[in-house]
């Protein structure tokens, strides 16, 4: 069956691909998404794995959506609901326990408890990285110029650029330069020395990375998941009503409302190129459906050498494609339960759960969790953040009971010898004995689990190796070189074809920038 | 009293490039060295009978144009007077370790020879692919090597405030050098800089072995990993200093560099002590006076130089009292925590060890396991390694040993890098423990005691990618200059260091008032 006249078609029902199509849809374009599973969301679904569980699958967490997509989407009305997490509490090896909460002050109290010396850094760690993070928002929202083209537009670019650079203090230039090349324990270890303190915050430096909080560039992570916002509040991190399935759904709804249409159980098999331009896409069951641009939101491994013919791209193109670090890192244990956890170190209340626990002693601990996946193992003692829906959201567990979303590094997509069965079951088990340390009730507490490693976030959503962020935040895979050189500004050699996903600038996390940027771009491009 | 126009303290390499710059220029120049020889790092010493060593340096080449200018040629240093391109016809190869079984013979090693013929050879058992990207490969790495020497020679002007139109065009030039060299070119450096050197060797090879060969060069002499980012940048810098992946010796030891210079300093005109050691760099409103001696002999100069590393001249010499407080802390933050240590053999001559450079760099996973041990302040059990045996005497490179233990105190752990050095060579060269005679070995500890190295860092401040370029030794403060105005910083801590090429030292004359 051939279905003409559509003006773009999007590869792919993941947030950014659905962004894409609401904004063409908005701008008066016929566009259908074709998206490969029987619901939309990518990696931002909720799926009720066990009846009356609803577990928000792969990602469980939001801050950085993008406000202005929010807005233009309208999708508060489209059932788009965020909620703040107000803390994030982590138990110590000692029987204590260390809190941060979203109120400034809070945090300084509880840090005194532990090291007053600590709390005054805190302070001015703050008031730092906020400056940092407010200086280097504009680049979120910037168009990469390639500084090998001498073409107008580029060197206009790059001129913003210098323009921008000049904004900034000496001061918030050479924070940004430091804070962009450390390593997020060397940054970390100039302000702290409380290591549950330390561990835990440079955790969000490692996040979605095949790097240790030792390693260099990790620092640029870390500010990288401070950019976030929440109805303005800096940083702040939230949940979903319906988890992360429930900002997808709120994003088809509103694309739908457009005129978007969404086609389920459609598997886009290769796009169709003529005279060097993309027209359409053939599905697996051998229908092709034909319109004037094609926007892939898949990653760039797919988008490039899977999807199309590698003999309608340049060589260099394809190498670089084919050395785009994509190594998956993460797991996550998705578990239904008939009561929660009670931690040790926790006073007897229930207000930390309904923050996230951060299973992150210290910044060796992570360090040598890290050191297991280097050597194709996954971490004995992982790193673990841990969330309870149900206690934000009562719809996603029955009555009485309750979900858990954990987080876990690190679990290598190259494990030696390949995941299996048995190493899936062993990796589960890690996460469990490890939280079970410091919450002995757990175990008798879970009526089941869904164990997932890289590999099957990679058979389930189809993001090549796993990586959460379609592509490692390297300092040489940002920006300009992402996903390749010359190639960053979400068009690809073939007219009419485009990279929408977050393996583009600005990167990763459920930020909607890379398919509102295709989009508009499309729009420019006059399709 | 006697006032020099310059005192510069150390008689490393770039203190005494600078001083026989400016005493050419007819400055009154003292050089004021705390050992009783010249040379720094530069120095080739005696631990016994026949037991010369060049101590911590295994070769070096200084950039020619300072040769040229000094006219070093006339004050013995040879072939070394030349071109560096001459160099090549003295290199010896690169050879890397493979296999341990029974006797294994040179033959099955990685051979990387100078002729590029010769070793495309030597790669192909292990990947006929990579030894087709071996002569690509070599020209890239000219075409970098040619951009990072640009780059050292740039002073690093105090962005963006402060910004005056001779520091900008010497900027404005490095980026028209790498415009020149052609998008492609331009844009491997370019990402090749933050890459990790793992990342580096595999845009090119394939081949473990031949991977982890040239990846070793990322972190000789750092406290970094394979893995780490930024050991793309710091491989260049180590292929721009060695001018290739082997060292080339200094026939007669290195410290033929440093009496070469130090002939040329005085011949200008130039004094230097030995036995002279700063203890103060005495400080009046903001404005150094000249220096005071350990032996309570104090000496004015109107401007003072220093060629010892940035935190030992800030915090030691001069003193937080005098310096603001927002620069102690970041002076405080620099990282320096060196690895290294050195284990020299005096042997019989029956080694077994072939000439040239020799790596024990089986595999990246090898290599990054031994950072691992930098990591949490251990020794590495299985270490990696570079060997250069000349005649009788075998000198070992060791990493990664952490200056910082978690337990037990360099005095006493000494002995077990010494051992393990030993045991892990002799495993691929039998006769190796047999033929030692004597044995020298410098810990991370002696590196600071006896060289005046900070936490026994050799760079004077690691060199990675938030201490470089703009931010080294810390951001605002690349351009030898510091809050005492006319207190200088040469050496390898300043943006331009590291390595052996002296052109900190030659740098620091051009920012001089």
């Amino acid at each position: 069956m051939t279905t003409n006249n559509y003006d773009a078609i999007i590869i792919g029902g993941g947030h950014n691909g659905l962004v894409a199509a609401a904004y063409l849809a908005r701008a008066g374009k016929k566009v259908v998404v074709l998206e490969r599973r029987e619901l939309v969301g990518g990696a931002t679904v909720t799926e009720e794995i066990i009846p009356g569980f609803k577990f928000t699958e792969f990602s469980y967490v939001v801050s950085l959506l993008r406000p202005e997509i929010i807005r233009d989407l309208k999708l508060p009305q489209h059932g788009l609901k965020i909620l703040p997490l107000p803390s994030t509490f982590t138990p110590m090896d000692n029987g204590d326990y260390i809190a941060g909460w979203d109120d400034h002050d809070t945090t300084r109290r509880e840090i005194y408890r532990h090291s007053p010396k600590d709390a005054e850094a805190y302070d001015e760690y703050a008031r730092r990285m906020a400056r940092l993070a407010k200086a280097i928002k504009p680049i979120l929202s910037m168009l990469p110029p390639d500084p090998t083209s001498l073409h107008p537009k580029d060197l206009m670019g790059l001129l913003k650029l210098g323009q921008f650079a000049s904004t900034l203090t000496d001061k918030e230039l050479y924070g940004l330069s430091k804070i962009m090349t450390q390593s997020a324990a060397d940054m970390l270890e100039e302000w702290f020395e409380t290591d549950a303190l330390l561990g835990t915050k440079s955790a969000s430096g490692i996040i979605g990375t095949f790097l240790g909080p030792r390693s260099p560039s990790t620092a640029y992570v870390l500010l990288h998941h401070y950019m976030g916002e929440i109805d303005g509040a800096f940083r702040a991190w939230g949940f979903a009503k319906g988890g992360t399935g429930g900002i997808a759904e709120s994003i088809a709804s509103s694309a739908r409302a457009f005129g978007a249409e969404i086609r389920l159980n459609a598997t886009a098999k290769q796009v169709i190129v003529k005279g060097g331009r993309a027209v359409g896409v053939a599905l697996e069951n051998g229908d092709e459906i034909y319109a004037k641009a094609v926007l892939s939101s898949a990653d760039p491994f797919v988008t490039f050498l899977k999807l199309v013919e590698s003999k309608y791209l340049p060589d260099d193109l394809v190498h670089s494609i084919k050395k785009f670090r994509t190594r998956g890192s993460s797991g996550k244990v998705n578990i239904a339960l008939s009561e929660l956890p009670k931690f040790t170190a926790l006073p007897d209340s229930n207000v930390l759960h309904r923050g996230a626990v951060s299973i992150s002693p210290s910044i060796d601990y992570i360090e040598r969790a890290y050191d297991d996946a280097k050597y194709g193992r996954f971490a004995k003692e992982p790193y673990v953040d841990m969330i309870f829906p149900s206690m934000i959201d009562p719809d996603m567990a029955p009555p009485g009971k309750h979900v858990m979303s954990c987080f876990v590094q690190y679990a290598p997509y190259d494990i030696e010898g390949g995941w299996d069965d048995a190493k899936r079951e062993a990796f589960g088990e890690a996460v469990i004995s490890t939280i079970e340390r410091y919450a002995p009730n757990i175990r008798g507490a879970i009526i089941g689990k869904q164990v997932l490693t890289p590999e099957d976030t990679e058979r389930i959503t189809g993001i090549t190796g796993g990586n959460i962020f379609h592509g490692e935040l390297l300092l040489h895979q940002l920006f300009f070189m992402r996903p390749a050189t010359k190639w960053s500004g979400f068009r690809t050699p073939i007219d009419g074809y485009y990279l929408a996903g977050s393996g583009a600038h600005p990167g990763g996390g459920i930020m909607g920038a890379p398919g509102k940027f295709a989009a508009e771009l499309a729009l420019k491009d006059g399709i | 009293m006697n006032t020099y126009d310059h005192i510069i303290i150390g008689a490393g390499h770039n203190g005494l490039v600078a001083a026989a710059y400016l005493a050419k220029k007819g400055k009154k120049v003292l050089v004021l060295e705390r050992r009783d020889i010249v040379g720094g790092q530069v120095v080739t010493e005696s631990f016994g009978d026949g037991f010369s060593v060049d101590s911590l340096h295994a070769g070096g080449t200084l950039r020619p144009g300072i040769i040229k200018d000094l006219k070093l040629a006339s004050f013995g240093l040879g072939p070394f007077g030349s071109a560096r391109g001459k160099l090549d016809s003295v290199r010896k190869p690169f050879i890397s370790l493979v296999g341990r079984t029974g006797s294994p013979t040179y033959k099955d090693h990685l051979v990387l020879d100078p002729d590029p013929v010769k070793a495309a050879e030597s790669i192909k058992p292990f990947s006929e692919k990579d030894a087709a990207s071996w002569l690509p490969f070599l020209d890239f790495m000219k075409k970098a090597s040619q951009f990072i020497e640009s780059a050292n020679s740039t002073i690093m002007p105090r962005l963006p405030k402060d910004f005056n139109l001779s520091e900008g065009l010497g900027l404005a030039e490095l980026g028209l050098d790498l415009r020149l060299m052609g998008g492609k070119d331009m844009m491997r450096i370019i990402r090749g800089i933050p890459m990790t050197a793992e990342e580096f060797v595999d845009e090119w090879f394939e081949s473990d072995i031949v991977k982890a060969a040239v990846a070793s060069l990322g972190i000789h002499g750092f406290t970094l990993g394979v893995m780490g980012a930024g050991t793309g940048y710091t491989l260049m810098h180590n292929w721009t200093n060695r001018g290739g992946l082997s060292h080339v010796s200094v026939p007669g030891g290195i410290g033929k560099i440093a009496e070469a210079l130090a002939d040329a300093v005085k011949s200008f005109g130039g004094e230097i002590r030995t036995n002279a050691e700063v203890k103060q760099v005495t400080v009046k409103d903001m404005r150094a006076t000249g220096v005071l001696l350990s032996n309570g002999e104090e000496i004015a100069a109107n401007n003072v130089i220093s060629g010892a590393d940035p935190k030992h001249t800030l915090l030691q010499l001069v003193g937080a009292m005098e310096l603001p407080p927002e620069f102690v802390w970041n002076v405080q933050s620099i990282k320096m925590r060196g690895s290294v240590a050195k284990v020299h053999l005096l042997t019989d001559g029956n080694h077994g060890i072939p000439a040239g450079t020799v790596a024990l760099a089986p595999s990246i996973k090898y290599l990054e396991k031994a950072y691992d041990a930098a990591k949490y302040h251990q020794i590495s059990e299985e270490p990696y390694l570079e060997v250069t045996a000349s005649g009788n005497v075998v000198s070992i490179h060791f990493q990664y040993a952490a200056y910082q233990l978690k337990s037990g105190e360099w005095k006493t752990e000494s002995k077990k890098v010494e051992k393990i050095a030993i045991e892990t060579l002799a495993e691929y060269f039998p006769n190796l423990k047999s033929s030692i005679k004597s044995r020298k070995t410098l810990t991370p500890k002696d590196l600071e005691e006896t060289y005046g190295l900070t936490e026994g860092d050799l760079n004077h401040g690691q060199i990675m990618l938030d201490q470089f370029m703009f931010m080294r030794p810390i951001p605002g403060w690349s351009n030898h200059k510091t809050p005492i105005d006319n207190l200088y910083l040469c050496g390898s801590g300043v943006h331009g260091g590291g390595g052996v090429s002296g052109a900190s030292g030659r740098n620091v004359v051009k920012v001089l008032k």
